[in-house]
């Protein structure tokens, strides 16, 4: 009885993921021996998988250079292959990859740097929505602020590191070939990367200013949000941050 | 089941004339919005627009207003023996009923089992059970989507100790029982051809000609070793001479059908896209000429065999 359409299938996905099954099992030998045309298959799965992956970690292939990123790339693809037909979803577990990736150990910014640029990928394909319609507050009594719950723009993304992420990131996308020097130690950094236009936009946030829009992102009401901004930097200038945000159209709507 | 023509459709042009056209990739969005090159159509893979909202779309829907669209996908893994990917097949009517394409593809392959997706066409066993699998799935999608799909035959490199039927004779049956028509890549049919020592003009010869609603073209590369050459369906070069021919042959056999240059790596200005496509239109007018000369002799002879035989 012939292999079944299940089995023939699965014996070819371990053959290319874990080059366990004896290709002569299932492949004819043909103008070449079997393994020879199997072998095609496998180059063309991980080429296109770390295609894939280099085109939403630009920032890490060149801090790592080809050699590092296809072999990362090969073994994140065996480890965490896609789980369905729409490619924007993959490479989502990269930056925890390389944090327990023993070659990517000594370097603990990449995480970080991968973290970014899987912000940037996810805020790029984000719904659009339209900004918040300042007039639209006018109608809300001033009493009810404190309760309202502001909505930020689907693609709006929080980082966090101790590293100073935007500024290699900054550097490691950028089309010139020499690259400044950076000191690990020369700050953390708060980013904010949002999508505003068509463009996708990486902006360095102050601690209140973090503290508040990561409180709205958390669907928090407003005056949690205002408290949990004034609690980090008791000097934050909240309504003129409000306004700023209105105004760049981080902010979508409100529900109270 | 055919192409579908809404009553309040945001669009001017729907069907895809019987024209050259070619692929859209985002590094030409602006240069094509901005120049607007005389192509029959446009083409675009489906899963590229499977993002919720930003540029792609954007683009999409500003190229969209002045040209037919095809969509082409290749993430449906029609071929696995997993149940259809539901979600995918949503995604995909979404963007269906959004930009209203004249056509609608995937391939004749699977990319997952398991669950697991590995973003490639893989080649099927052409067996008895392969094929009832693959029809289901076929007639299954086409409901959902509401639409024939249109099933281009792929690029192999090897072939199956358990295998029965020859591919051609396996997208006919595909075709008969499921009511889809066929997207022929006659790069595929090349490039097949020369990896398993298959002869490229009767492959085309034993497809049912009428179900042939699309032709692709690309580049291949060479891929050299010891033991001899490998051809690799790579979308990254001109359309090669022997695929020309093989063109030439398919058009005369076939009539003019909308033919796409398709590129992807290594990808050249759009200009070179377009003046590949143009080639593929000259193939096409010196077939008409042929058509009529033919015709204009039969009407003189009296004669009702105007037809152009390969």
């Amino acid at each position: 009885m012939a292999l079944s359409l299940r089995d023939t299938q699965q014996r070819f996905v371990d053959a290319i993921l874990h080059e366990q099954i004896d290709p002569a099992g299932i492949i004819a030998d043909g103008r070449f021996a079997a393994a020879r045309h199997l072998q095609v298959y496998r180059n063309n799965v991980f080429e296109s998988l770390t295609a894939a992956l280099r085109a939403v970690y630009p920032a890490i292939e060149r801090l790592v250079g080809d050699g590092f990123f296809r072999y990362a790339s090969h073994e994140y693809a065996v480890r965490h292959p896609p789980t369905g037909g729409n490619l924007h979803d993959f490479g989502n577990c990269f930056a925890g990859f390389l944090k327990e990736f023993p070659p990517a150990l000594p370097h603990e910014y990449l995480t970080d740097v991968a973290s970014l640029e899987w912000a940037w990928h996810e805020a790029f394909h984000a719904a659009d929505e339209a900004p918040l319609d300042p007039a639209s507050l006018a109608d809300v009594p001033p009493a009810q602020y404190p309760v309202l719950r502001f909505h930020l723009h689907p693609s709006a993304r929080l980082i966090v590191s101790r590293f100073p992420v935007a500024a290699i990131w900054e550097a490691n996308i950028a089309s010139h070939a020499d690259t400044p020097e950076i000191n690990l130690d020369n700050g953390a950094d708060r980013l904010l990367v949002i999508r505003r236009g068509l463009s996708v936009e990486v902006e360095r946030l102050s601690a209140g200013e973090f503290a508040l829009i990561e409180a709205l992102a958390r669907n928090e009401v407003f005056g949690v949000a205002c408290e949990a901004a004034l609690t980090r930097d008791p000097e934050f200038n909240l309504s003129r941050c409000l306004q700023e945000h209105v105004r760049r159209e981080t902010l979508c709507g409100f529900s109270l | 089941m055919s192409g579908p023509a809404p009553k309040q459709s945001r669009f001017g042009a729907h069907s895809i004339p019987a024209a050259a056209g070619i692929g859209l990739r985002a590094e030409h969005y602006r240069d094509l919005l901005a120049r607007r090159p005389e192509v029959g159509f446009l083409e675009v893979h489906s899963e590229n627009y499977f993002g919720d909202g930003g540029a792609p779309l954007h683009y999409l829907e500003q190229a969209r207003a002045h040209y037919p669209l095809s969509l082409h996908g290749v993430g449906l893994s029609l071929g696995s023996s997993d149940p259809l990917n539901r979600s995918h097949v949503t995604k995909l009517k979404r963007l269906i009923d959004r930009f209203e394409p004249a056509l609608v593809s995937d391939h004749l392959c699977w990319c997952s089992v398991g669950g697991v997706f590995l973003n490639d066409l893989l080649p099927l066993p052409y067996t008895e059970e392969a094929l009832a699998h693959f029809v289901a799935h076929v007639a299954q999608a086409q409901d959902l989507l509401g639409r024939q799909l249109l099933i281009e035959n792929p690029s192999s490199y090897l072939t199956y100790r358990h295998s029965t039927i020859p591919e051609p004779e396996f997208l006919d049956e595909v075709v008969r029982r499921s009511g889809c028509a066929l997207l022929l890549d006659v790069n595929n049919v090349y490039v097949s051809s020369r990896n398993h020592g298959w002869d490229a003009t009767a492959y085309i010869d034993a497809l049912p000609a009428r179900a042939i609603k699309e032709i692709h073209l690309a580049g291949y590369t060479v891929n050299t070793s010891p033991e001899g050459e490998m051809l690799i369906d790579s979308h990254s070069a001109r359309v090669h001479e022997p695929v020309w021919k093989l063109y030439r042959y398919t058009v005369a056999r076939l009539a003019r059908r909308p033919t796409l240059i398709e590129w992807d790596t290594d990808l050249p200005a759009l200009e070179v896209l377009v003046e590949e496509a143009r080639l593929a239109d000259v193939i096409m007018e010196e077939h008409d000429a042929v058509g009529d000369w033919n015709e204009a002799r039969g009407a003189r002879q009296g004669g009702c065999d105007g037809a152009f035989a390969a």
